[in-house]
C-alpha cells in the first residue's frame, strides 16, 4: 500500500479551491488544461496504429498525464472543492509505490506486479472476470465455473442482480444483502473447486460504501489483508465524493490489496484518443495519490459502444500501458469490454485483439466482459479461457510490439465493421451444461476452431 | 457582422463576443428568431459531427455554454417574436448514481433542439424529480442510470409518479448504458433512447 498520508489527503477535500458547479470547473480548468497538455507534449494519434512502437510518445504521454493531474486536481462532488496535489507529493507517492504484492494464500498465492514492455521474464497475472450480472439461482455455479479455469490467478466474480426476488438497489437493504450473499457464494464456490485461497476482487455487487463494508467478514465474506482485493471508483472525469473516500478508508483499515477502477470515456470530456489516453493515465496517478490504491484497473471505453476493443481504444491502452511500464511502479490491469456476446466468432476475435495488443506493452489481462455489459447471464468462462490463453501465448512467444501490431491489424479487421451491430450471442445456460459446469460440445468446437484460426495467424499456444 | 459570425463565435465558445454582436444585430433590426434558427442549425451540425466522432464533448460543451449565454439575451425578444413557448424537460441521474456524462450530453442536445432543460445533477432523489416537474410544469422527466444497481431507481420514480397522481401529466424518459428498450417496457417508461440524438428526435416527434 502507498505510504502517502491518508488524512492529509482527505483534508484536501475541505481546503481546495471552491467551484459551485462541477461544470464550471470542467469548463474553466479541465478542458483548457487538457487542450494545453495535448499540444505542449505533442500527443497525436494517426487513427491507424493499434500497438504503439514509439517509446518517446509513451514517455511524453506519461509527462503530460502527470502535468495534467497536478494542474487540474480532483473535484470533490460533496464539498465542491478541488483536491490538488503538488508535483512533489505526486512524486513521493510514485517513488514509494510498491511494484509487487503477494496475493492470495497457500497453493493459490501469486505475484501481482509491474511488468515491463516486451517483458521476457514476468508472466502476466490472469484475472478472470465476466463483469456481468448473473441470476441468483446460478450465481454460485457460475462462480465455480470460472474458478475451474486452469490459467486463473485471481477472480472478480459474477455479480448478483437480485436478492429474494427483488432487484439489488444501490444504498438499500437489497444491495447490502446481495453483496453479503455474493461474498458467501464466492467463499463456498472456492472451497468446492479446491481453490479456497485464491485472490478475489470482491464484491462487485456492492456499489455503495455501506454494502462493501457489510460484505467484509473474515469467516464468510471478504477476507482481510492480501487474501482479497477490493475496488474504489474514480468518477468521471477526475472527480470523487465522500462515498468513494469512505470506501478507500475502509479498504485501508481492512488491509486489502485494493485497486482503483477507472474508465476514461472516448468522446467524453477528454475528447478523442489523445485526451482519453492522457486522462486514463492521470487516473492511475490519481488512484495512487487520492485513494492509496495498490493497483488500477484500466477500461477506457467508447462513448457510443461502451467497449474497449475499438482500434483507437486498443491504441489508448497500448500507449498508457507502455507509459506506466517505462516510467513508474504503478501496477495495472487492462480490462476487456467486448461488443459481441458468448457463442459468436466476433467475441473471440475481440478477445484475441485485446490479449495480444496489451501483453507486450506490460499489461495484465482482466476479462472477459461481453455484449457491452448490458445483459444478465450473458458471459461464460469459455471466452475468458480463450482470452487468457491468447495472452499467455503472446508472453510465451515473447511477442514484440512490431509483431503484435502486425497480428492485431489482421485480427481487428475481422470484427471492426461488425461493432455497430448488436451481436449479443447466447446466455451461459445455453453455452454451458450448468450441472457439469462445462461447455457444451457445440461451443467447445467453436472454441477449438477459433484456436485454429489463431494458429493460422502464427499464434502458438502454450498447451 | 452577421448571423454567420454569431454562429462562429458560438462554436469557438466566445460567448461574450457573441452576446455583444447579437445585441447589435437585434438593435439594427435582425429578427431574434432568425438568429435563434441559425444557432439551432449550427448546434445541429455540431451534434452530427459529435455523433460521427469528428468533434468531441468539450467542443459541444463550449458551444453549448455560449449558446446558453446568447439565449439569455435572445429570450426576451423571442417571446415577442414567437407564439409558442419552449417545452421544459427535467433531467438528472438517478439516486445513488454519480455518473453524469450521458445526462450532460442529453441536456446539451435537448437545449440545442429548442427545449428548456432543468438539470438536477446526479444522485437525485425521486421526490426532487417529482416536485421539480410540478413546479416547472415539465413536459418530460428524463432519468439516467449508469449502473445495474441504480436502474431500479428509474422504476421507483415511475411508481411514484403513479402513486402521486401525476401519471400522464408528463412523459418519463429513461436512458443510460445498462438500460434497454426491454427494461423501459418492463418498468413502464414512456421513452427509451439509444443516445442523446435519438432522445431529442423522439421527444420532438412526441411533443410536436
Amino acid at each position: 500500500m502507498s505510504t502517502f498520508r491518508m488524512w492529509e489527503v482527505f483534508a484536501k477535500a475541505d481546503e481546495g479551491k471552491f467551484y459551485k458547479d462541477q461544470a464550471e470547473w470542467m469548463l474553466k480548468s479541465f478542458i483548457p488544461e487538457m487542450k494545453r497538455v495535448i499540444k505542449e507534449y505533442n500527443i497525436k494519434y494517426d487513427k491507424h496504429t493499434i500497438v504503439n512502437q514509439d517509446d518517446d510518445l509513451a514517455d511524453r504521454a506519461w509527462a503530460a498525464a502527470k502535468d495534467f493531474f497536478v494542474s487540474v486536481g480532483v473535484y470533490n462532488q460533496d464539498t465542491h472543492r478541488v483536491m490538488k496535489f503538488t508535483e512533489r507529493e505526486a512524486n513521493e507517492v510514485l517513488y514509494t509505490k510498491r511494484p509487487c504484492y503477494f496475493v492470495g494464500a497457500g497453493h493459490d498465492q501469486r505475484w501481482l506486479r509491474v511488468r515491463s514492455v516486451e517483458d521476457k521474464e514476468k508472466r502476466p497475472f490472469h484475472l478472470f472476470s465476466p463483469d456481468a450480472n448473473f441470476s441468483t439461482d446460478i450465481h454460485k455455479k457460475a462462480c465455480m465455473a470460472y474458478l475451474k479455469e486452469p490459467l486463473l490467478d485471481g477472480l472478480c466474480a459474477p455479480l448478483l442482480e437480485d436478492f429474494m426476488g427483488r432487484k439489488a438497489f444501490s444504498q438499500s437493504p437489497t444491495e447490502v444483502a446481495a453483496a453479503m450473499e455474493h461474498a458467501m457464494n464466492l467463499r463456498d464456490a472456492q472451497r468446492l473447486v479446491g481453490k479456497p485461497d485464491v485472490w478475489t476482487v470482491s464484491v462487485g455487487t456492492a456499489e455503495s460504501a455501506q454494502a462493501q463494508i457489510a460484505a467484509g467478514n473474515p469467516v464468510w465474506g471478504v477476507r482481510q489483508s492480501h487474501l482479497d482485493g477490493r475496488m474504489v471508483s474514480i468518477l468521471t472525469e477526475m472527480t470523487t465524493n465522500n462515498a468513494m473516500l469512505n470506501k478507500s478508508l475502509h479498504y485501508r483499515e481492512y488491509g486489502n490489496v485494493f485497486g482503483n477502477l477507472c474508465g476514461a470515456i472516448y468522446g467524453g470530456h477528454a475528447g478523442g484518443a489523445e485526451g482519453t489516453m492522457i486522462l486514463q493515465l492521470a487516473y492511475n496517478i490519481e488512484g495512487a495519490c487520492l485513494y492509496g490504491s495498490c493497483w488500477a484497473l484500466n477500461f477506457p471505453f467508447h462513448l457510443k459502444w461502451q467497449s474497449t476493443t475499438t482500434r483507437e481504444l486498443l491504441w489508448v491502452q497500448s500507449v498508457l500501458s507502455q507509459a506506466m511500464s517505462r516510467n513508474s511502479n504503478l501496477i495495472f490491469l487492462n480490462n476487456l469490454f467486448a461488443n459481441a456476446g458468448p457463442g459468436t466468432d466476433q467475441l473471440y476475435w475481440e478477445c484475441a485483439a485485446h490479449a495480444i495488443a496489451l501483453e507486450c506493452c506490460g499489461g495484465n489481462p482482466w476479462g472477459a466482459a461481453t455484449c457491452r455489459n448490458k445483459f444478465t447471464d450473458m458471459a461464460t468462462p469459455l471466452e475468458s479461457r480463450f482470452y487468457h490463453e491468447v495472452n499467455e501465448a503472446s508472453f510465451k512467444m515473447r511477442l514484440t510490439r512490431a509483431k503484435a501490431e502486425e497480428l492485431c491489424q489482421k485480427i481487428v479487421a475481422q470484427y471492426e465493421k461488425l461493432i455497430p451491430i448488436d451481436n449479443y450471442g447466447k446466455r451461459i445456460q445455453e453455452v454451458y451444461d450448468m450441472d457439469k459446469l462445462a461447455p457444451r460440445q457445440e461451443y467447445l468446437d467453436q472454441y477449438e476452431r477459433m484456436r485454429d484460426e489463431m494458429n493460422k495467424l502464427g499464434v502458438e499456444f502454450a498447451y | 457582422m452577421s448571423v454567420a459570425q454569431v454562429r462562429q463565435y458560438m462554436v469557438d465558445g466566445e460567448g461574450d463576443a457573441a452576446v455583444e454582436l447579437v445585441q447589435k444585430l437585434v438593435a439594427e433590426g435582425t429578427s431574434a428568431q432568425d438568429i435563434m434558427n441559425g444557432l439551432t442549425e449550427e448546434m445541429g451540425i455540431l451534434g452530427d459531427k459529435f455523433e460521427n466522432f469528428e468533434v468531441f464533448l468539450p467542443d459541444l460543451m463550449i458551444a453549448g455554454d455560449a449558446f446558453m449565454q446568447i439565449m439569455g439575451v435572445l429570450k426576451e425578444h423571442l417571446v415577442k417574436d414567437s407564439e409558442g413557448e419552449a417545452k421544459t424537460i427535467v433531467i438528472g441521474t438517478v439516486k445513488g448514481d454519480y455518473h453524469d456524462i450521458g445526462k450532460n450530453i442529453v441536456g446539451i442536445v435537448l437545449q440545442a433542439n429548442g427545449f428548456n432543460v432543468v438539470d438536477l445533477g446526479a444522485d437525485v432523489d425521486p421526490v426532487q424529480y417529482l416536485e421539480t416537474a410540478r413546479k416547472e410544469k415539465a413536459a418530460v422527466v428524463g432519468i439516467s442510470a449508469l449502473m445495474t444497481t441504480t436502474m431500479p431507481g428509474q422504476e421507483d420514480f415511475i411508481k411514484l409518479v403513479s402513486d402521486a397522481g401525476d401519471k400522464g401529466k408528463y412523459l418519463v424518459c429513461i436512458g443510460g448504458a445498462p438500460t434497454s428498450v426491454e427494461w423501459a417496457e418492463r418498468i413502464g417508461a414512456d421513452v427509451w433512447s439509444f443516445d442523446a440524438f435519438e432522445c431529442a428526435a423522439k421527444l420532438k416527434k412526441l411533443l410536436g
